[in-house]
Parts: structure tokens; C-alpha cells; sequence
């Protein structure tokens, strides 16, 4: 496995779509994140250097008085649970590189650039820059959103009139949907949807995406197993 | 001594500071820690398949997840979008689908 600047420029280019849509909650955030107390200067620095659009909404219940620095880091914990599968599912390709890179790369690890990389490297993609790239262009419009955001977002009135809150929806549900034509993942989606419903009832938020994932694959294992 | 009514609100920027590092490192090792465990099991074909399942799964879940919180208008978006896709085979285009129903329905119904 290679990274490349060549390679990473693709990755960008090709997750511009789905970027440009990301800046819109850059906005909400950056608007967000004024309404709870939080400075311009500093909303600006969190989206830059944590980049996790649902942690960093669930963080800003915690700007209060004396801040419950342990919950807080509990519930980032569980929200972000699933970088840890994912991180491991890329792993095949990524610990191919040196650590360095490697580091590099998994900094920007987010769900878009994941999900539209991890079966691109399946199906025999070499360039890990696919995922640097999307994470990169990802990172910068989540930025530039939260500048426009904490600058006067709250002029452009709720997004969700132009459909802008399902776009990252759709665009999951769609590469989801990109392998209903193999067969094989037709029991772990299933198996994964079924049980997030199911646990979301009783676990907290983030847990229940974590268990359902490594559900799907064991079943995605043991299957391929039995055929064998 | 009594505090001055204008800081009683206001948030001390060193908390809000620390929130920032707190969120940030816990965020950036659950991003690293994934493939530093993965360095000690040997890839095997099941492991493979475990995590190719896992890698469709935990997306599958987290649209089924978000959208059991909920209604008609981002069911119908989402089941759009998987139909276009399908149909297609294009993302971009599953996308659009998705929003312009999101959109028109919201410009429709309220």
C-alpha cells in the first residue's frame, strides 16, 4: 500500500460532493456552539482539531458552571465507539503503511470517507490516499462551515427547508445500498439494523451503533464459515 | 462577596478550553486505536470477513439508528435514495434524490 499526494488530491476531488453538504452543519455548529456559551475563536479550534460533527454537539450540553469532565468523556467515548471498528476494518490496508502515515491518515478518519474508501480498498484500490483526501476535504468544509457559522449563521434561518439534514443520511443509506447486489451482505445488514433499533432502546446513544456493527460481522464470519 | 451579575453566565474560557482538549483526545484515540489492536491479530480469512461485515454494518447502523428517532419525511428520503441507488448505482445521484424529496417535502407538508 502506497500514499501518495496524487492519490490523496483523487480522494479529495472525489468527496467534494458529499463535503460541500457538510459545511451546512459546520454552520449549525458554529451557531450551536455560540447559543451554549462558547467563544467564535474557540468554536473555530474545536471543529480544527477534534473534527466529530456528533460529539461535538453532544459536548456542548456540558458548557455549564462546573463541567462533569468524566461524563463528558464518557458519552465522546460511546459516540465515537465506532471509529475504533472502523479503524480496525481499514486496518488491513492502513498498518501496511509507516507509522507516520499512518497516523496522518487515521487523524481524519471520519464515517464519509470510510465508507466510501473501505470498498474501494476491497476491491484492490493501493492508494490509501483515497481516505486522507476525503478526510482532508471533509475536515475543511466542516471548518469553514463552523467560521461561516459562528459569523452570522443565524441569518440563514433552518437548513432543514432545503433538505440539507438528510444528506448525510442518504448518502450512507446509498453506499449501504451500493452492496445489496452481493449476496453475502444481505445478513449483516439486516443483522446491524435490526439490532441498532433494538439496543437504541437499551443502551446509551453510540453504544447500541457499536454492538450492532460487530454483530453484522460476526455474522458476516461465521457465515462464510458454514459455506466453506 | 457577591459576583458581578454580567460573569455569573458566562462560561471561564479555560473550562470551555479544556472541554476542547478533553473532546479532541478522546476523539483522536478512538480513531487511532482501531488499526494499533488489528497489528496483533492475525489476518485470517474470517478475520477479513468480520470486518467487511463490520465495515458495512456499523453504517447500516447508523442510518438505521438516526432513523429510528425519526418520521415519515427521513424514512422516505432514505428508502428514495436506496432505491436510486440501486437503479443507478450512483451515490451522487442516490443523494440528490434524497435531498430533493427532504426538501420538497418539507416545502409541501411543513
Amino acid at each position: 500500500m502506497v500514499l501518495t499526494l496524487a492519490g490523496t488530491i483523487r480522494g479529495a476531488r472525489g468527496l467534494l460532493p458529499v463535503a460541500l453538504f457538510v459545511m451546512p452543519f459546520g454552520v449549525s455548529f458554529g451557531v450551536a456552539a455560540l447559543k451554549n456559551g462558547m467563544a467564535p475563536d474557540q468554536a473555530i479550534w474545536m471543529s480544527l482539531l477534534a473534527f466529530t460533527g456528533i460529539a461535538q454537539f453532544a459536548s456542548l450540553d456540558f458548557l455549564q458552571a462546573s463541567v462533569p469532565y468524566l461524563s463528558l468523556a464518557l458519552v465522546i467515548l460511546a459516540v465515537n465507539a465506532r471509529h475504533v471498528v472502523m479503524g480496525a476494518a481499514v486496518s488491513p490496508w492502513v498498518n501496511q503503511l509507516p507509522i507516520g502515515q499512518r497516523m496522518l491518515v487515521l487523524t481524519f478518519l471520519t464515517d464519509p470517507n470510510f465508507a466510501d474508501s473501505q470498498p474501494v480498498f476491497v476491491n484492490g484500490e493501493r492508494d490509501v490516499g483515497r481516505l486522507l483526501g476525503g478526510g482532508l476535504v471533509l475536515w475543511g468544509m466542516w471548518a469553514i462551515g463552523t467560521v461561516i457559522g459562528v459569523m452570522g449563521g443565524r441569518s440563514l434561518g433552518p437548513l432543514d427547508a432545503f433538505g440539507v439534514d438528510v444528506v448525510m443520511l442518504c448518502f450512507f443509506t446509498a453506499l449501504v445500498a451500493g452492496r445489496v447486489r452481493q449476496r453475502r451482505y444481505w445478513a449483516p445488514i439486516l443483522i446491524a439494523v435490526v439490532a441498532a433499533v433494538l439496543l437504541k432502546e437499551i443502551m446509551p446513544e453510540g453504544w447500541n451503533i457499536l454492538a450492532a456493527a460487530l454483530m453484522g460481522g460476526a455474522v458476516m464470519a461465521l457465515r462464510g464459515e458454514a459455506r466453506a | 462577596m457577591t459576583p458581578d451579575p454580567s460573569t455569573v453566565l458566562a462560561l471561564d474560557r479555560d473550562s470551555v478550553w479544556l472541554i476542547i482538549a478533553l473532546v479532541a483526545c478522546v476523539t483522536l484515540t478512538s480513531r487511532l486505536i482501531g488499526p494499533f489492536i488489528m497489528r496483533v491479530v492475525p489476518i485470517t480469512g474470517r478475520v477479513e470477513r468480520f470486518l467487511d461485515g463490520v465495515a458495512v454494518s456499523v453504517i447500516a447502523a447508523l442510518v438505521a439508528s438516526s432513523l429510528a428517532g425519526q418520521g415519515e419525511r427521513e424514512m422516505a428520503a432514505v428508502g428514495l435514495a436506496a432505491l436510486v441507488m440501486i437503479a443507478t448505482r450512483s451515490p451522487v445521484a442516490a443523494m440528490v434524490a434524497g435531498i430533493a424529496l427532504g426538501a420538497g417535502w418539507t416545502y409541501l407538508l411543513g
